[in-house]
């Protein structure tokens, strides 16, 4: 490597160049956000990169603001349940769908399927007229409501029961096993990856989405952390510092999470 | 003698047909059905009404800025984001030893929420006295002029898909059999025609699908619009799906909203229909 040829090596350098300023610009948000977070009034109106003096007191802000706890019981709460609730549908009609022949089966996958071209945010305000006559506006219930099927997901868990083969789930009814049983203890943890993915990418959804949670809460208490960071009231106060440290406070986790699983889910997209 | 599996069938569906039914099939078919009907402030149905919401939609103004906003962006958006993360793909498409580094930085904005990157880009880019100014040595006015605030939310777009698609492109790359590669470099191809006559065709299918996601992103983009912008300066990024919203839930104008939900259901499936008809034509 050491006695390249000088074109090589300017080659090498531009390269190496090029990925040094993107991953700069990518990284900036990041770091501004963290710094900034550590921000007085002062060091936002000076434009500052790095704060004159680190204010702690606006992670205490944060902390102490009256929502922020209401704001991330609802986000994880919701999220949670959206992702047992849309895991066990999904599941259970990928199972009807492989495992069982039925009359109308062709109609009913083609019908689910067509879901795949409907995009909701085209239905949003019908969406919300149903969710609000059926009394679900402020509830868990409403924030979840459309979050609780996915036809892509339903593809993907599909794919990986039929190649899963019928033998052992003949052998499985032969033995007296329920299908409930069957699925429980055979498809469920054979299926493992599809069914993990599933739970965590309905877990990110949710957590992170934004408009349809705007939408159907007006109660501050009934708000998700998304919608809430934009409505804390610090930057209308003055007091920007205090919001950029309460979106640390959420970002942080998930750059942990991403940290511990970037080679699990590298290992998962690489095809070897 | 065969048991009837219809009744067991069913039953396991019913969740899911439910769901369906409920948000995506009724509200879409009602919304098609109303589109061509005359419904008061109430929902109250008063009549047929033809075409006439959808003339009413295409004489007014602030729908047509829409579309043209919508395109605009489509056409600034998707080939930026395909581009830029073509190329972190690509510049770190071999593993070395500290290859993880870049790798952690480029999937990163995968944790940071729709929101929260939003509200980061209105501080950064928030005017003239602004850190992107300061850093970039620039002088724009950035959210608070049209061609600026188009700028920002284009860059913003950039960031809400760049940690997937980087992914999903990156371990394309990696996915290409070395055996391949080597036997290539063996027959004298390196560098540039490598990576534009070997690789790159060999992921075309995956870099389709980014770009696939990125158009269905770029039609029906409004959340971040929402947060950054409101729409402005001047409806300069009042796209069609943010429009919409404003009429739906501020205006409270049904026959405009049917109408464009019905619309903008039409052309997105069109789009995604030919688009995939193109990506198997292309196999």
């Amino acid at each position: 490597m050491r006695n390249r040829r000088p074109v090589d090596r300017v080659k090498f350098v531009t390269r190496k160049f090029l990925l040094a300023v993107l991953a700069a610009a990518v990284a900036f948000p990041l770091l501004y956000m963290l710094s900034s977070s550590l921000f007085s009034a002062r060091d936002f109106n000076q434009i500052h990169i790095l704060p004159e003096t680190p204010v702690w007191a606006n992670y205490i802000k944060a902390l102490s603001h009256r929502h922020f706890l209401s704001y991330i019981v609802n986000s994880v709460g919701t999220a949670l349940l959206a992702s047992i609730l849309r895991t066990a549908v999904i599941i259970l009609a990928a199972f009807a769908l492989t495992h069982l022949r039925f009359r109308g089966r062709n109609a009913v996958f083609a019908a689910l399927v067509l879901t795949l071209f409907i995009p909701q945010e085209a239905l949003l305000y019908q969406n919300y007229r149903t969710v609000a006559s059926l009394g679900l506006l402020d509830t868990w219930a409403g924030i979840i409501a459309t979050s609780l099927f996915s036809g892509a997901q339903m593809l993907l868990v599909m794919g990986s029961f039929m190649s899963l083969g019928h033998e052992t789930y003949d052998a499985a009814r032969i033995d007296g096993a329920s299908d409930l049983m069957y699925i429980h203890s055979v498809l469920v943890p054979l299926s493992g990856p599809v069914v993990i993915t599933v739970f965590i990418q309905t877990l990110i959804t949710v957590f992170n989405s934004y408009l349809w949670p705007l939408l159907v809460t007006n109660r501050p208490g009934s708000r998700t952390i998304q919608v809430g960071i934009t409505m804390l009231g610090f930057a209308e106060s003055g007091e920007t510092g205090a919001q950029m440290a309460t979106i640390t406070l959420i970002s942080i986790p998930f750059l942990v999470i991403l940290a511990i699983a970037k080679r699990k889910i590298q290992n998962a997209l690489i095809r070897r | 003698m065969k048991k009837r599996n219809e009744p067991k069938a069913y039953l396991y569906l019913a969740p899911a047909i439910l769901i369906a039914a409920v948000f995506w099939w009724f509200p879409a078919a009602k919304g098609l059905v109303e589109s061509f009907l005359k419904v008061n402030q109430a929902g109250k149905v008063l009549g047929f009404a033809g075409f006439s919401n959808y003339m009413m939609l295409f004489r007014d103004k602030a729908f047509l800025n829409s579309l043209s906003v919508t395109l605009r962006f489509i056409l600034l958006f998707v080939p930026v984001n395909t581009l830029i993360t073509l190329l972190a793909a690509s510049l770190t498409r071999r593993p070395s030893r500290f290859s993880s580094i870049p790798e952690y930085i480029f999937f990163s904005p995968v944790a940071i929420s729709l929101s929260a990157y939003s509200l980061l880009m209105k501080e950064i880019f928030r005017g003239t006295a602004s850190v992107a100014n300061r850093l970039l040595g620039t002088g724009s006015g950035w959210i608070t002029e049209p061609a600026g605030a188009m700028a920002t939310l284009v860059i913003l777009g950039v960031f809400l898909d760049f940690g997937l698609d980087y992914m999903i492109l990156m371990c394309a790359f990696r996915s290409i059999d070395r055996n391949v590669i080597e036997a290539a470099r063996m027959d004298g191809a390196g560098g540039w025609r490598l990576f534009f006559q070997i690789e790159l065709p060999l992921i075309r299918e995956t870099v389709s699908a980014t770009v696939f996601l990125a158009l269905k992103d770029a039609i029906l983009i409004s959340a971040p619009i929402m947060i950054l912008t409101e729409g402005g300066p001047y409806r300069s990024t009042e796209t069609l799906m943010f429009y919409y919203y404003i009429e739906a839930f501020k205006s409270g104008n049904r026959a405009v909203q049917n109408a464009l939900s019905s619309l903008v259901l039409i052309v997105a499936t069109v789009a995604m229909a030919v688009f995939g008809s193109l990506r198997r034509r292309a196999r």
